[in-house]
Parts: C-alpha cells; sequence; structure tokens
C-alpha cells in the first residue's frame, strides 16, 4: 500500500492530516492531538515541517501552523539517567514562560453571536460537557468561549485516571456516576476514549497510611464498591514488577481505571453543536458588563455577547476569570507536572498511586507509561512550564517502586494547573451575581468527575433535581467555615 | 557490493540480528551494519506495521528503532556495534521481514480511523479497547537496567556551544580565542557537522579545522565533548540550565553557561510522496557521511533526488566504487518496494533504484531554543520554524545566541562566519 506518511513513529499519513482538517482541527496543536503525529519518539523533530506545510497549503495562517511547545527531553532518555540527577541542586522555578504573543490564530467556529442566553467560559471537559448536557435537556442555545484550542487546558494535560476510591460518600457516588458514563461515553458520543479497567491501586508504605486505606475500604464496601486492602504480596500479583519491601499494603479496586482524555472533549464538542451548542475556540472573555446583580454581557477579544446566564468553567483560570466580574475565588492555581515514556507492550494494569510521595503512574492505551507527582514546594501559580527537578524526582520515587523501569525512556514532559481550594472540593452555583454560576476548584480530580458533575449541573440549571453539592459546595461555605475537607488527592 | 573496498571498512566483528550473524565495524552505528548488509528494514511501524528502516542516520528520525542489548526502541543508528552485540527487530510477528499483522496495513487502504472505530455496542467496544491494546506499543519492558551511571556532575562553563557543525565550531573558535572556558556539546561521535560529508561545496572550511577547533578549546580550559546530546534547556533556579547525555561512559552532565550558543543546525526532512517511508530512502547528507566514515554503499543503484548545488554534490560523492548514481531534481510520484525500495516513479519516467538519497535543506534544529523562549519565524519554503535572530546571532533571549542552519538555510562558509559573529557578539556581552 503506497500510503504517504508524514509521521512515521506514529504513522500517520498525509490523508489523515487532511481528514482531520476537514473535521475542523485546523492549527497545528489540535492536528497534533487528534492524529497523534508528533508525539512519538522523534518528538515531532522530522514530521513538524510536513505536517505544517501540508496545513498551509490546506489554509492554515503562520499563527496556526506555530510549531507547539517544544516538550522536552529532546532525545527519549532513560529513567536511571534522569534519577542520577539531584533534585535538591535543582532548585523549583516556574519554567520559561511562553513566547510573548505573535499573532494569535483566527477564532475559530464561525463568527460571535450577538447573544446566546447561556455563555460558558471555557472550553475544557467541565464547559463542553455542562453545553453536551444542557443541549440533552432542551436548552440549546448555549455558546462555549474557549481561548485556545479544544484540550488547551487541565483536560488536555491530565493523567486520565477514573477512580471511584474516595474518602466522602458524595465523592464516591459521583465516581462511580462519571465511571458509569465512561464505559459508555464510546457507545453514546460515538468516539472511542479508551476507557480501561485495570483498577487502581494505592501504595502505603507507612502504618498510619495502611489505617486511613482500612478506613476508606469500609465506607467504600458500604457504599457497593468492591474495594479491598491487600497485602504486597497480593498487589506484587497484580503487579509483579512492584518492589514489595517499598509498602506494607495496597488498596484495590478493580473497577477504578483510566481513559484517554483528549476524545471526551471532541465526544462532549461534536454532540453539543449537532444538538445547536456554539462553540468558538481562539475567543478569550475580557470581561463582563453588569447591571445590578446580573451579568449581562460577556465581553471578548472577537467582540461582545448579551447573555442571561454565565458560567465560569475556566479551571486554573476560573480565579482570574471571576475577578473580571470583581468576585474574589480562593482557588489557588498551582502547577503539577507529567510525562510519558515510550510506547511498550501491554505490562502494567492499574493506575499505582504511592500514598505520602504524590507518585503515581500508569499504562496509557497507546502503551505509554503516564505518570505524575505533586511537588510540596510548587507555589501558587498559573504557570505551565517543565523542570528538570521533576524529571529527577519523578526518576527516582518510580525507580524505587518499580526497579525494571530504569531503561525505560522518557519522551516528553509537560505541565498542568491543579485548580486547588482550600478544602480540595469544587466551588459550585452562584456567586457575586444572580446569574454568574460557578464550575471551578476540582483540583487534581476534575476530569473524572466531570461526566457526573456536568450532568447534575445542566439538571440543575433546567429546573430539574437539584443535587446536594450545589447546597453544600457553594462559595459562601468557606465564609461560613462550613468545610470538609477531601483528603485523599493525589500528587 | 555493501561497502567501499578499501581495507578501513573490513568488517572486523559480527552483530546477532534476531539471532542471525551480521558483519559489522566495531563503533560504527547498527543502523550503518544493517544498512551495508543490505538489510535496511529494521523494525515494523506503530499503527500499520508498515516496514521501517533508518533514514536520518543521524538520530532524530527515530525510524530505526530496535530492541539492543534487552533494551526496548533503541535508536540503532546512535548504538555502536561490539562484536556480539544482540539486536531485535520489533513490533513485529514472527519477524520484520513477514509481519503477519501487516495485514493493518492492507486492511485499510483509507487509513484507521481509531477515533471511531467500533464505538458500539458497549460489549463490541470493549473488545476493541483489549485488542487495540495489545496491538499497540512498540518493545517490551527493559531486561535489565542499563548503566549503571554515575551522579550526575553539576558544571560551570563561560558559555556552553551546543553543535560542532561549522556554526558551532566557529563560535567555539572565537570565545576559546579569547580566553574563554567553552564546552562544545556535540551529539554525533565526529565533529564537523555537515563538513563530514565532505562535499566540495564552495567556501565551506576544510574538516580538519574541526580538530584544530578542538585544540584551541582544550587550550583554553574548554572541552570538545562529542556523543554528547543536549537533552533540553530548563531555567530551575532562574538561570539555563541544560541537561547533556554523555554516551561514552554514559553519564548525565547538567551545566550551567552565562552564554549559551545554538548551533544545532537542521533535522533531515523526510520526502513527502506515497512511499515514502519504504526502507532504502536516507537523507543525501547522511549517506555522504556514511560513505566517507564508514565505506558505506547503500546498494547497487541509488537514485540522488532533489535540487541545487548540494544535490549535485552528494550524487559526485555517492558515485563510484561499484554504486550507480542517477540523480533527479524530482519531483517523486512515487516509491515502490516494501522491504526496500525497488523503483521512483518521476513524471514520464519510472526509475529501477535500491536506495535513495533524498536531498533537500532541512528544517531549523530550533526545539532548544524555543524551549526558552526565543521567538521564531516561518520560513515559508520549508514550512519551517528557523530561530530569529539579528546580525550577531542574538535571540533576544539574554545570554541565548543562535548560528548556522537552526537560522535557516545558508551555506557552510556562512555558517561558519555566523557562528564567528555570535561568539564574538558574546564576548561583548
Ligand atoms: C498534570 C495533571 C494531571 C491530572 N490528572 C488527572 C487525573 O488523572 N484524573 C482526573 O480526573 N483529573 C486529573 N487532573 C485534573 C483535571 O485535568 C482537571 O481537573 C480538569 O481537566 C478540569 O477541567 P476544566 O474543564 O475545569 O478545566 P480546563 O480543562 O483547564 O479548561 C478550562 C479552559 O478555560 C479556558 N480559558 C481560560 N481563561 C479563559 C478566558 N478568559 N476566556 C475563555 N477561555 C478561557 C482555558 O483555555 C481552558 O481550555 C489532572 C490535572 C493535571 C494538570
Ligand atoms: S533516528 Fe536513526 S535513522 Fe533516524
Amino acid at each position: 500500500m503506497a500510503r504517504t506518511v508524514l509521521c512515521a513513529c506514529e504513522d500517520v499519513t498525509l490523508e489523515e492530516v487532511r481528514r482531520a482538517f476537514a473535521e475542523g482541527h485546523r492549527d497545528l496543536e489540535s492536528v497534533k492531538r487528534y492524529t497523534g503525529f508528533g508525539t512519538g519518539p522523534c518528538q515531532g523533530k522530522s514530521c513538524l515541517a510536513a505536517v505544517a506545510g501540508e496545513l498551509l497549503r490546506l489554509g492554515a495562517t503562520p499563527a496556526e501552523i506555530a510549531p507547539f511547545t517544544a516538550r522536552p527531553p529532546l532525545q527519549p532518555t532513560p529513567l536511571a539517567l534522569l534519577a542520577t540527577a539531584d533534585p535538591g541542586a535543582l532548585p523549583l522555578d516556574p519554567g520559561v514562560p511562553p513566547p510573548a504573543a505573535g499573532p494569535r490564530p483566527r477564532p475559530q467556529g464561525g463568527p460571535l453571536p450577538e447573544r446566546a442566553r447561556v455563555v460558558i467560559v471555557g472550553g475544557g471537559i467541565m464547559g463542553l460537557g455542562l453545553a453536551y448536557q444542557l443541549c440533552r435537556r432542551g436548552e440549546r442555545d448555549v455558546l462555549v468561549l474557549e481561548a485556545g484550542y479544544l484540550n488547551a487546558g487541565a483536560s488536555g494535560r491530565n493523567g486520565g485516571g477514573v477512580r471511584a476510591q474516595w474518602s466522602t460518600p458524595t465523592m464516591i457516588r459521583l465516581a462511580r456516576r462519571s465511571l458509569a458514563l465512561c464505559r459508555s461515553f464510546a457507545a453514546d458520543m460515538g468516539v472511542n476514549v479508551w476507557f480501561r479497567p485495570g483498577g487502581y491501586l494505592f501504595l502505603a508504605p507507612t502504618a498510619e497510611q495502611v489505617a486511613r486505606l482500612e478506613r476508606n475500604a469500609a465506607l467504600h464496601r458500604a457504599h457497593g464498591l468492591a474495594t479491598r486492602v491487600i497485602d504486597p504480596e497480593e498487589a506484587a500479583r497484580i503487579v509483579p514488577e512492584l518492589d514489595r519491601r517499598r509498602f506494607l499494603a495496597a488498596s484495590w479496586n478493580p473497577d477504578d481505571g483510566v481513559v484517554f482524555p483528549w476524545p471526551f472533549l471532541w465526544g462532549y464538542a461534536s454532540r453539543a453543536a449537532a444538538l445547536g451548542a456554539r462553540i468558538r475556540t481562539f475567543t478569550r472573555v475580557t470581561g463582563f458588563e453588569r447591571e445590578g446583580r446580573r451579568l449581562t454581557a460577556v465581553r471578548t477579544d472577537a467582540g461582545r455577547v448579551t447573555c442571561e446566564v454565565v458560567v465560569n468553567a475556566a479551571g486554573a483560570w476560573s480565579k482570574e476569570v471571576a475577578a473580571l466580574a470583581g468576585v474574589p475565588l480562593p482557588n489557588r492555581p498551582t502547577r503539577h507536572e507529567i510525562l510519558v515514556t515510550e510506547p511498550l507492550k501491554p505490562w502494567l494494569g492499574p493506575l499505582v498511586s504511592v500514598l505520602g510521595n504524590g507518585l503515581y503512574f500508569s499504562q496509557s492505551q497507546r502503551g505509554e507509561l503516564v505518570g505524575g507527582m505533586g511537588d510540596p514546594d510548587e507555589p501558587e501559580g498559573v504557570v505551565s512550564g517543565s523542570t528538570l527537578r521533576f524529571l529527577s524526582r519523578f526518576a527516582r520515587a518510580a525507580l524505587e517502586c518499580v526497579p525494571r523501569l530504569a531503561g525505560v525512556k522518557v519522551v516528553r514532559q509537560w505541565a498542568g494547573c491543579y485548580d486547588v481550594t482550600p478544602d480540595n472540593n469544587p466551588v459550585l452555583g452562584a456567586a457575586g451575581f444572580d446569574n454568574f454560576l460557578q464550575l471551578s476548584g476540582f483540583v487534581g480530580h476534575g476530569f473524572m468527575m466531570a461526566p457526573a458533575v456536568t450532568e447534575a449541573m445542566a439538571a440543575w440549571m433546567t429546573g430539574g433535581e437539584e443535587d446536594e453539592i450545589f447546597r453544600r459546595f457553594t462559595l459562601a461555605r468557606f465564609e461560613r467555615g462550613e468545610t470538609a475537607r477531601e483528603d485523599f488527592i493525589i500528587g | 557490493m555493501p561497502r567501499l573496498p578499501e581495507p578501513r571498512f573490513v568488517p572486523d566483528c559480527a552483530i546477532l540480528v534476531d539471532g542471525v550473524e551480521v558483519p559489522a565495524r566495531a563503533g560504527e552505528s547498527v543502523a550503518v551494519a544493517l544498512v551495508a548488509a543490505g538489510r535496511p528494514l529494521v523494525s515494523r511501524s506503530y499503527k500499520y506495521h508498515r516496514p521501517r528502516g533508518p533514514f536520518c542516520l543521524a538520530g532524530s528520525c527515530g525510524s530505526c528503532l530496535a530492541r539492543v542489548d534487552g533494551q526496548p526502541s533503541l535508536r540503532t543508528c546512535r548504538v555502536a556495534c561490539r562484536d556480539g552485540l544482540r539486536v531485535e527487530t520489533q513490533n513485529a510477528f514472527p519477524s520484520a521481514r513477514h509481519d503477519l499483522l501487516a495485514v493493518v496495513d492492507r486492511a485499510t487502504p483509507h487509513g484507521l480511523d481509531h477515533h471511531h472505530l467500533l464505538t458500539s455496542p458497549v460489549a463490541l467496544n470493549r473488545v476493541v479497547v483489549e485488542v487495540s491494546r495489545r496491538l499497540a506499543g512498540l518493545g517490551r519492558l527493559p531486561d535489565r537496567a542499563p548503566g549503571p551511571f554515575p551522579a550526575a556532575t553539576l558544571e560551570t562553563f563561560d558559555a556552553l556551544v551546543v553543535g560542532a557543525g561549522p556554526a558551532g565550531l566557529g563560535a567555539a573558535e572565537a570565545l576559546a580565542a579569547a580566553g574563554r572556558r567553552v564546552l562544545v556539546a556535540e551529539q554525533a561521535p565526529r565533529a564537523g557537522g555537515r563538513l563530514r560529508a565532505g562535499l566540495p561545496l564552495r567556501g565551506e572550511p576544510p574538516l580538519a579545522w574541526a580538530a584544530e577547533v578542538e585544540g584551541a578549546v582544550g587550550r583554553a580550559g574548554g572541552e570538545l565533548a562529542l556523543a554528547t546530546a543536549a537533552l533540553g534547556l530548563w531555567r530551575d533556579g532562574g538561570s539555563p540550565i541544560a541537561a547533556l547525555a554523555a554516551e561514552a561512559p554514559p553519564r548525565l552532565r547538567l551545566v550551567r553557561a552565562s552564554v549559551l550558543v545554538l548551533a544545532t543546525g537542521g533535522t533531515a526532512v523526510p520526502p513527502v510522496f506515497p512511499g515514502n517511508d519504504v526502507p532504502g530512502i536516507f537523507a543525501g547528507r547522511a549517506l555522504a557521511v556514511a560513505r566517507a566514515e564508514h565505506g558505506l554503499l547503500p546498494g547497487a543503484r541509488c537514485l540522488v533526488l532533489g535540487e541545487g548545488e548540494e544535490a549535485a554534490a552528494v550524487a559526485a560523492r555517492l558515485a563510484g566504487g561499484g554504486l550507480e548514481v542517477v540523480a533527479r531534481p524530482g519531483p517523486a510520484l512515487l516509491a515502490r518496494g516494501r522491504a526496500r525500495v525497488r523503483a521512483v516513479e518521476l513524471a514520464g519516467e519510472r526509475l529501477r533504484c535500491d536506495a535513495v538519497a533524498w536531498v533537500t535543506p532541512p528544517a531549523p534544529a530550533a526545539e532548544l531554543a524555543r524551549e526558552l523562549g526565543a521567538r521564531l519565524e516561518l520560513l515559508p519554503a520549508l514550512s519551517a520554524f528557523a530561530v530569529a535572530v539579528d546580525a550577531e546571532g542574538r535571540t533576544g533571549v539574554p545570554g541565548l545566541f543562535a548560528a548556522g542552519e537552526v537560522t535557516g538555510p545558508l551555506d557552510g562558509a556562512a555558517a561558519a562566519a555566523a557562528g564567528r559573529r555570535a561568539g564574538e557578539a558574546a564576548l561583548r556581552g
């Protein structure tokens, strides 16, 4: 078969690039995500020019084909080599800010309408999931405004972990609903999300953490989960490569799993659009107009839209967006770094997470190890630069856990932001204005919460059932001091 | 005949490829040994299980991956041969040459739309997820740990020059002449960059100049580090820090320097036409280098595709010694062949050949500059982005200079001059 292969690492052909363009993925970042080009071991070195050339021929502008952010390391590098750097000698730094804004890609999706009943700020999984769920319930005059491409925010940068192992009944309930929606997402939405229930394995290195896992497991069982606390021998039957000297016990739920995040956004976006929602990418919200206790219009860099309801679903930027309306949120956006390795044949079933040091990793559908690790010293700030410190911290922690990974090579690192709140629970409901609804503060687990939370929010917004979360997780709880901390956070 | 008939190119050892002995020369790359042995097919591709073989011979294209010594997906063009080295082809069943899974390629003439493949019903989709997971992935987990590696060193130099092609050498020479301690990091096992191809191009400095620069750098307390690849530039601690992977002995070097000169040149870009990924299509410069250094003849009849002075020089350099060379400006319409190229079709013509040398200006290797936020500019003819610099190689990022082909196509003489200017500008601060 004489194919024209533009990306030899990932086997992406000219025909596939053209199809992606025809389906509306018109800038290089979007085409990269949709086709997978440039994400293989060569890092886009040999295919970038070929794909950019084709997009130019198809009508893209130079701003739309600007190279994607360079993702170190430049060559596949064994974890064992990265582990030789001492993280203590690598002080934390925000990394390199993105280059000063050059020409921006054109707004996509059509001209900005003059009015829309519901304007959703942010086209991440929250914003798009909500748009779809509103449309399904008959509220179709919905406009989603996204500053970048779809998947530009945390929704396009996360680990894809979906679990029901939480420490409060509310979170367990929401997560179970999300897991059910993940299982049928491909069938319901017509796009593969590669949901793979390989389980979640939490490793507890100390007796205190074992006790915590046991408390949680009891709660889980009371809520119908299959969670069990198992000994290192049994954990090693699930992942034989684990170094069992490193933990005392593990908590295991075989029904948790991992997904491939990006297609969720494409699925929600295309189904919402088919039902009438309008989605405008490369359109940034720059301010609001108000009258008394209501927001009356949304200003953007592409024009102004009058509206009846505004939803702030801007993820880690929610605080910034709320500030545009003069509403202070207590959210603290915090960088979280992550990496992937070369693709390997299947060897790892579950997502493994180590309590205490924030390490987690799983194997993606494509075979890569996807892993991250929080840094306790990370300051607040919306930054997405990468650090060498993270590479060495991750490598050291991962090799302690699975020594067999020593020769596995890292091919790409990047960062996104957690949207952290004082009690690790979200901020929902109206804030500051009667028609300014919040949908933020999902820390490091918003992806798995989104299917369930957006469904509940659409029901609540369209006069259906009011889930307790819209009473409990209001902004006002922080003033009233009615907070209950969720502590089962990874990273 | 796989190699030039000269005593220095006679194989002196054998590597084991899927258990079969392949003659090689100790120290040359596995990819070169495989091509010399007439088997440019190294592995199968990720999705369609198409035959894959080396293209760039310089570590950038990623199409020469194999399992070596129990480590998965190594770039065989960067692994040195030694007697008995075990090489295994990957992602193929039963072998890279006869891979039953290549049925995926034949069954999907218009590509595999994995996003919309069998999404419903739920039960079927679960099967698809399981099956495709087994087909995905390239290598298997490593058999054992590589290394051991010593603890990474943290080093300080007056200047770090990345790349020892004409631009990097020019910059290093200027800096060393003023007594600066310079570290020149070059990922290839030899200095010279494109000068290694031995193409007699107008005004290009001779390759021997590299040795002179190495001497000058050493006398000023610096070092020319070969087989040392820059993995990236970060800002941990507020100022740029480079991580370099040295191959022999393998170790990580962390380097801070107040002056950084990026002279990373360009990346060979594969051609775009149907059949462009058939093994046996190589970057022209890479073939010229491999002939000069290893006596490699890529086949019996090689088509040199490309326009301009460099294409003519490559054709002249490759011809002879048992290799028949035909040169055409292109455009090529189709390459035929499976395990290796058999013929190339051009407008009104079908040329039989078992190797192709593709000559085109390389795309600027601008990744390191991008990591530090330097401004780039589009080169419309190449649809690639080059590092934007002023006449003295300043990028606008304090302390960061760039020179040579990383700033756009220019010839070897001009690259050397640009490197020198950047080095001199760096001295002035
Ligand atoms: C590295 C990492 C790993 C993670 N791992 C997991 C995991 O395994 N499982 C899990 O469930 N969650 C995980 N998370 C968390 C999860 O990704 C997020 O909680 C979730 O994606 C949040 O979705 P969102 O739609 O609220 O935000 P986002 O996806 O960030 O979307 C917000 C959007 O708003 C846009 N925007 C911002 N300002 C404006 C403006 N002024 N105008 C218009 N648009 C604007 C942004 O461009 C962005 O696209 C992880 C997060 C990170 C960073
Ligand atoms: S990476 Fe080895 S041939 Fe290109």
